[in-house]
């Protein structure tokens, strides 16, 4: 299939059992990159006691099967010299792998394997738990981990999204005890319907194509979709404040809720160029506090590519605790800009510009093609959005960008948290 | 506008040919082109890193560096040099490690004749202004102060142990340097290093992807405005010896335990004994890699924390990165043993299993079959070391820098065809010891952690599932593993005071 902007020409299959194929042949010395997207993250944890189980299920997919037991499929995975992980987020998981291209069929044997046939002991599935405890471990001690959890417990009322993909700490001390939860997870969620595989690389797609077929075309379908509550519309203005255990700087975080990933929405397309413009680093704002009055030393604004009702964010990190108020009104007085003023023209181009060549350099490698994709793959099921998308943000007006901010910037849509150390 | 920009590259090559600077010597370029490659990637190094730092100046490589990346020019504001390169989608970054600065960047080639003028003017026409100095300056001081000192134990424990290993010698400060010498650090002490090290007889220009021979011509041309100079080169790092096991503890309110160890190491990539010991340590630790035999035992069977890896070079930013750095090369090197935050009260028992490992590998050596295995596997990853032509070019300038014919990634996976097991045993018995190491921990209760290494006290730990009886019989070694330790040989710091002078 040709396109206009994405720059390989790809082919796509779905199998009788509803798993998706998109096989991408590029230039690239003999190295594949294989993405098994399942389409479920911490979204899916709609069970009270349950979050980070996505995340977790992910460490278990590495625990083997009856044929392929964990060991062996290490050892084999070792032999072969791949470059193999997974990573879990909210909207999706992915299980991500690099190899030499001589070694495909024993990839694609492998992951269809324990994407089909995952089997596991109670005692392994109780020590992994203790591994993801570490991994929360290591990940706590930065204060922008604590400032999320925070923020997406306020900001949320009924959506998933209330907690973080990583899980409540709660949780995942109980994790030990989900043993039979685990199976029930993978029987209704890895399954075909739920799954897109993304290859790229040094690759025939014939024959890639048939691998596929032959190992896979016996996964039966079964995806159970959980039930997800839509967040209702937020009717007042939300704060917090957050203490860090140590020494940080005061982080400002303003968030709005926005619309999930649509690109037939003008406001929303508008709306991811919006945070860039407004507070970038070629934004006023950003010179203004960054550069010149040096109170802040991080200024970020963005929203998220996501399934459901996303957070617009604005996130500040003030040097001064007594400047805080300060930037938050200057937070404020742009927003309002935004509102009442058009964007500068020449900027706006600038950013269409930049966010083209970005995505073209970012294509350089199988990895980071099939890996740049999978997000796309895992909320809309295919890479043809990807196409739409790009020409939706060529159309954004200037009248686009004024009504992204006049929609979403609401005082009662905004939750602000606030975090500052518990040290000075 | 195509016509202004060439306008602009023509104005801007007079004044550097006017200086009468000759062109630097485009034989001592590296180049990597790479035909379909619509972009091309700059890496210019200059011979400086955190070893030219002077004493009492900390930091001073790693702020000279940004004063170049991410400041003012003399021809533009550091506010106008970000407007430009934005709808470029290009930029510039400086990255100092112990020995090498790299000014990096890639630009599609539709946007070169934009680019290349911002990219030189960062290098030749650096404005130094207090301000850009004020906020690069207090940007380092809290990436010291909180940052390390609170937000990643993991990243503060290898800083402390790259600290202690090279105590007293040039390599003896992270690149980041100290809160006293950032402090200190002046604009005058920014131009004066940059005016003895940033000159044309101590860069070596690295260029990949579609470029051509006339970009190389006048990258030559260009570079020969900067100034004259031959630095006075850095005695190698003459570590002093460690003798026993030597012990940092970093007492902090932290919620779990990290550790980081080990000991300075002399032998380096391209040399044959190097890739027979990068087996056995891929074998032991392998980085961010199930197969790593720490990893295997630490968090796989016990389930204690997130991995267990061990390296033969420096590693910076080991908790960031999931493949080895480009560009981090060094004429000394370190063996360093990480494991990730465990929780306190196994602590010393994960300390203790690691060195068990580690001792059973030194005394024994590898298996036949583990010895197969890893080199099997190493052969293929290897090709992941470097996908990209950025990181291509990054190995190519180190291969310069070890003074290595033709490729160390190609030499690499020709010796998994070579190295015989023997070598690999032979390699680690003549280059790795127990007993004699440095070890850095991160922890609440440092006193604590201090007296029960001191008096040897058994460390057992107890699960909250159910293990098998093997994993169970192991402990029971584990949790009284001899790792003599002298108190006068542990130091017990508050971390307020870490990383402070």
């Amino acid at each position: 299939m040709a396109n206009s902007f994405f720059p390989y020409a790809y082919t796509k299959e779905v199998l009788p059992n509803g798993l998706t194929i998109f096989v991408i042949p590029m230039e690239s010395p003999g190295l594949v990159a294989y993405y098994s997207i399942v389409r479920t993250g911490s979204r899916d944890e709609y069970e009270p006691g349950k979050s980070g189980f996505a995340h977790f299920f992910e460490h278990m997919m590495f625990r083997g099967t009856e044929k392929y037991p964990g060991p062996v499929y290490d050892s084999l995975m070792t032999d072969i010299g791949a470059d193999a992980n997974a990573y879990t987020t909210d909207d999706y998981t992915a299980y991500h792998l690099n190899f030499a291209k001589d070694d495909l069929e024993k990839v694609i044997e492998l992951e269809s394997d324990r994407f089909q046939n995952l089997s596991y002991a109670e005692r392994d599935f109780q020590t992994e738990a203790g591994a993801v405890y570490g991994e929360y471990r290591k990940s706590i001690t930065s204060p922008f981990a604590l400032l999320n959890e925070k923020m997406q417990d306020v900001a949320y009322d009924m959506h998933t999204y209330k907690h973080t993909t990583i899980g409540f700490e709660a949780d995942i001390k109980k994790m030990p005890e989900g043993y039979a939860y685990s199976k029930s997870f993978y029987q209704r969620y890895y399954r075909p319907e739920n799954v897109v595989l993304v290859i790229a690389g040094d690759i025939a797609v014939q024959g890639t194509l048939a691998l596929v077929r032959t190992y896979y075309g016996g996964w039966t379908k079964g995806y159970v979709p959980p039930t997800i509550n839509a967040e209702p519309p937020q009717t007042g203005e939300r704060s917090a404040g957050v203490t860090y255990p140590g020494r940080t700087l005061p982080v400002l975080d303003i968030a709005y809720k926005g619309d999930r990933f649509n690109p037939d929405n003008r406001t929303y397309v508008a709306a991811l160029l919006l945070g860039d413009l407004a507070f970038g680093e070629t934004s006023e704002l950003y010179k203004k506090l960054y550069i010149q009055e040096q109170k802040v030393d991080i200024l970020d604004a963005s929203i998220p590519v996501k399934r459901d009702t996303p957070l617009f964010e604005i996130v500040a990190r003030v040097k001064k605790e007594a400047d805080l108020d300060a930037v938050r009104e200057a937070v404020y007085a742009t927003l309002l800009q935004y509102q009442t003023t058009l964007v500068n023209a020449r900027r706006l181009e600038d950013l269409k510009r930049r966010q083209r060549y970005q995505f073209l350099m970012n294509l350089d490698t199988p990895d980071r093609v099939a890996g740049g994709l999978a997000r796309f793959v895992a909320i809309t099921g295919g890479i043809e959005i990807v196409e739409k998308l790009y020409a939706a943000i060529d159309a954004v007006t200037l009248e686009d960008i004024r009504t992204a901010a006049t929609r979403y910037f609401v005082p009662e849509g905004r939750t602000v948290v606030v975090l500052k150390g518990s040290l000075q | 506008m195509k016509a202004m920009l060439a306008l602009c590259l023509v104005l801007f090559l007079i004044p550097a040919a006017m200086m009468g600077g000759q062109p630097v010597d485009t034989r001592a370029f590296v180049q990597l082109p790479v035909k379909n490659d619509p972009t091309i990637a700059f890496r210019l190094w200059f011979k400086v890193g955190s070893q030219n730092d002077p004493k009492g100046k900390e930091g001073l490589a790693s702020l000279t560096g940004q004063m170049l990346a991410d400041a003012s020019t003399t021809h533009n504001t550091y506010a106008q040099v970000i407007d430009r390169l934005y709808p470029l989608a290009a930029g510039y970054t400086a990255s100092v490690s112990t020995e090498m600065t790299i000014i990096s960047g890639r630009v599609h080639k539709d946007n070169l004749a934009a680019y290349y003028p911002l990219l030189m003017d960062a290098v030749l026409a650096p404005a130094f202004l207090q301000e850009d100095l004020d906020r690069i300056k207090s940007q380092a001081l809290n990436n010291l102060e909180t940052t390390l000192r609170y937000a990643s134990d993991e990243e503060l424990g290898k800083a402390v142990l790259y600290n202690e290993v090279y105590a007293g010698t040039p390599y003896g400060h992270i690149v980041a340097g100290t809160v006293e010498g950032v402090k200190s650090i002046t604009l005058d002490d920014v131009k004066a290093f940059y005016k003895t090290h940033y000159t044309r007889e101590n860069v070596v220009p690295g260029i990949g992807g579609g470029f051509d021979q006339e970009l190389i011509d006048r990258l030559a041309r260009d570079l020969s405005a900067l100034p004259a100079g031959s630095p006075a080169a850095v005695p190698v790092a003459e570590p002093r010896t460690i003798e026993g096991f030597r012990v940092t503890i970093v007492d902090k309110d932290a919620p779990a335990t990290a550790i980081s160890m080990g000991f300075p190491m002399n032998v380096l990539r391209g040399s044959r004994e190097w890739y027979a010991l990068a087996i056995a340590n891929s074998w032991l630790g392998e980085h961010r890699n199930a197969s790593s035999h720490l990893y295997q035992v630490i968090r796989e069977e016990r389930g204690l924390n997130y991995g267990d890896y061990s390296y033969i070079e420096h590693f910076p930013r080991g908790g960031f990165a999931q493949m080895p750095p480009q560009n981090a090369a060094r004429r000394k090197q370190i063996f360093e043993i990480w494991i990730r935050p465990v929780p306190r009260e196994a602590g010393y028992f994960a300390l203790r299993a690691a060195l068990r490992e580690f001792n059973h590998l030194v005394e024994h050596g590898l298996s036949e079959s583990e010895f197969a295995l890893t080199r099997s596997f190493l052969r293929n990853y290897v090709l992941h070391y470097a996908p990209t032509t950025m990181q291509r070019l990054g190995y190519a300038l180190d291969d310069r820098f070890y003074g290595i014919n033709g490729s160390h990634l190609e030499t690499f996976r020709k010796m998994m065809g070579e190295i015989t097991r023997d070598e690999v045993n032979a390699s680690i018995r003549k280059h790795w010891q127990f007993g004699n190491m440095h070890i850095a921990v991160i922890t609440r209760n440092g006193a604590g952690f201090r007296d029960a290494l001191v008096a040897g006290t058994p460390s057992p730990i107890t699960y909250k599932t159910a293990k098998p009886e093997s994993v169970l019989n192991v402990d029971k070694q584990i949790e009284v593993f001899p790792v003599p330790v002298k108190r006068e040989n542990v130091k017990v710091v508050p971390v307020g005071e870490v990383l402070q002078r």
